[in-house]
């Protein structure tokens, strides 16, 4: 059995179905995120693991433990809510040691404790302060704190970064990985923020509606989408309704509005199907061959540009490179193409039902 | 208008004055060394204030007001704090009436709860008994404290209780240690507020006090009905400088425009 293990986990309210028999496994000192739009029932699963939430059937098992009947407070697991939740009127200290108080730990070892967790979240120097007198960032470290002196079995985020300035979210990313990996501790976490999943998580579960959609290392989920949804949550894609007319070993050719393309082998049915092409994969084409398309829009965002391009497939984004080179400007005519093994080809998207 | 031309600026003094001026005028009159109310006084003089020495009954007068604002302070507070958190919280059928029970002596007229003070009172034998007079004022101004705890726990993160339930804490210790430290601006505010109003309540006060349990404003009201001497205004001066000191103390403690506003974050 797996380090937390949850079998069928389904959360019903009335008749709206939360989460639908979730089925996960985390292993030992691994950082899983659940990643969704808003809705999807990643908190709600959070709140189940976490113990606010009773769950209408299924289980979660914890190092062996079935935490069905053990309340939120004798889960002894640590969390840090997206607003932080730090107690207002006590230190940072005090915040910290609030956990060990609750466990009657004596004073010299809660003292010991805080000060080496506080060292770890980069602290120790504010532990007198109260949190009204401390940016977001440090807010953040103090929740964190708090949740890992415990010695938690199992983290659990919820949105830790949302509430941070960009600058400040990518910062505390590298630092939220860092503190996970020298504390070895098993973290769940849950986020809509397909860039936070990908920077800090060893495994993402991508869900919706209420269920899994995929679950793999951020790297094939980037890679090897298996629908429409994932390609378009995680990162930019390009989809577009096709119909898959032939397939060989080699090779299988889908038409989109009237235009061939090929790609590496598929196992779908003939019929209808979306394919999907990340921007960055689109190459502008030196000779006038492959798909002719005029741009249509420019954006410069520093390190790439962003253009717009019209074609017979549709509007298509690419992404380049900035190289220090003016880009192709809006109005003029370039010719787009792509290694085929970019291309990918996924099935059409089921309408859910969630009642 | 700009917000700080001289226009707006007139306009605030004339405001503030508007406010003021009653409470400069009752205390220039109790500095008056003559026999009758002048304004502005023709010079300084304690002499009304010697006077309140001689007046045993106002000063019996005061410590039942004393008194009773605060018993019934603290007993409407015991009542508002369970409420509030139910009302702010909870999810279940029949909370707006309940909440519109509790808030309902704000919207019954005064002179109608007198009576009705009264009659039930003499109905179950607490007529004129300063217990009675108590369970009155506490129901009256229980809705000032509940509208500023319950401002407070509405403005609560429930994701700290939360925390601290996560961290190991049982539901007392989450309350004790927690909830009440973060509402308690709230639960302060509405006390002194509350036992404001007990203090300077007249209008149902009258129906329901008997000469043992005659309050400040009861004996002030029933004073001016007979003569005009500058007493009440001494009296009325040593009020306010109890309120402004009161005042000054819970703003000390916890900041008085946090109060009032209801700001239930620091």
């Amino acid at each position: 059995m797996a380090f937390l293990e949850l079998q069928g986990l389904t959360k019903l309210y009335n008749h709206f179905v939360a989460v639908s028999n979730f089925d996960l496994k985390v292993d030992k000192g691994s950082f899983v995120s659940l990643l969704g739009p808003s809705g999807c029932g990643k908190t709600t699963t959070l709140q189940m693991i976490a113990g606010f939430t009773e769950p209408s059937s299924g289980s979660i098992f914890l190092n062996g433990k079935d935490l069905s009947n053990i309340p939120a407070r004798k889960r002894g697991l640590g969390i840090v809510f997206q607003s932080y939740a730090l107690f207002m009127h006590m230190t940072v200290a005090e915040n910290v040691a609030f956990g060990l108080e609750m466990r009657k730990i004596d004073r010299s070892e809660r003292d010991r404790r805080v000060a080496d967790t506080l060292e770890l979240v980069h602290l120790a120097h504010l532990a007198d302060r109260y949190p009204v007198a401390m940016s977001g960032g440090q807010r953040q470290r103090v929740a964190l704190a708090r949740a890992l002196v415990i010695e938690p079995e199992l983290l659990l985020l919820d949105e830790p970064l949302s509430n941070l300035d960009a600058k400040l979210r990518e910062e505390m990313q590298l630092e939220l990985r860092r503190i996970q990996q020298e504390a070895g501790v098993t973290t769940v976490m849950v986020t809509h923020d397909q860039s936070e999943a990908m920077a800090l998580s060893d495994s993402v579960v991508v869900m919706e509606n209420g269920k899994i959609r995929q679950e793999a290392t951020p790297f094939d989920v980037y890679e090897t989408p298996t629908s429409p949804f994932v390609s378009n949550f995680l990162g930019k894609s390009n989809n577009m309704r096709a119909e898959l007319i032939s397939q060989t070993p080699d090779g299988a050719i889908v038409e989109c509005n009237g235009i061939r393309l090929e790609s590496d082998p598929v196992s779908l049915p003939q019929g209808p199907v979306v394919v999907a092409i990340r921007p960055e994969r689109i190459e502008i084409a030196s000779s006038a061959t492959d798909i002719p398309g005029r741009v249509t829009e420019r954006v410069f965002l520093g390190s790439q540009w962003l253009l717009k391009v019209e074609t017979g497939l549709g509007e298509l984004l690419v992404t380049r490179r900035n190289t220090g080179h003016r880009e192709a400007a809006p109005g003029d005519q370039v010719f787009l193409n792509w290694d085929r093994r970019h291309l990918r080809i996924l099935p059409v998207e089921q309408k859910v039902s969630r009642t | 208008m700009k917000p700080n031309g001289s226009f707006a600026k007139l306009f605030s003094v004339l405001f503030a004055l508007f406010m003021l001026a009653p409470i400069i005028v009752v205390v220039g009159v109790s500095f008056t060394p003559t026999g009758y109310l002048e304004f502005p006084p023709s010079g300084i003089s304690l002499r009304w204030f010697r006077e309140i020495l001689n007046h045993p009954d106002f000063i019996a007068a005061g410590w039942v007001s004393l008194k009773l604002g605060f018993a019934s302070a603290c007993v409407a507070t015991v009542l508002s704090l369970p409420a509030a958190l139910a009302i702010g919280r909870g999810r279940f059928r029949g909370r707006e009436a309940l909440q519109s029970l509790f808030l309902s002596p704000l919207m019954v007229p005064t002179v109608v709860l007198g009576i009705a003070f009264l009659r039930f009172l003499t109905l179950v034998g607490l007529n004129g008994t300063f217990f009675g007079l108590m369970l009155c004022h506490a129901i009256i101004i229980t809705p000032f404290i509940l509208r500023l705890v319950l401002a407070a726990v509405i403005g609560l993160d429930r994701s700290v209780e939360m925390a601290a339930t996560s961290l190991g804490a049982s539901g007392w210790t989450v309350f004790r240690r927690i909830t009440l430290p973060a509402i308690i601006p709230g639960v302060i505010g509405g006390w002194v507020l509350a036992f404001i109003t007990s203090f300077d309540e007249l209008t149902v006060t009258v129906f329901i006090v008997d000469p043992s349990t005659t309050t400040l404003p009861v004996r002030l009201f029933s004073h001016i009905s007979q003569t005009t001497d500058p007493l009440v205004a001494s009296i009325s001066t040593v009020a306010i400088l109890f309120t402004v000191v009161l005042m000054l103390f819970v703003d000390r403690l916890y900041g008085l425009d946090r109060l009032l506003i209801g700001e239930g974050k620091r």
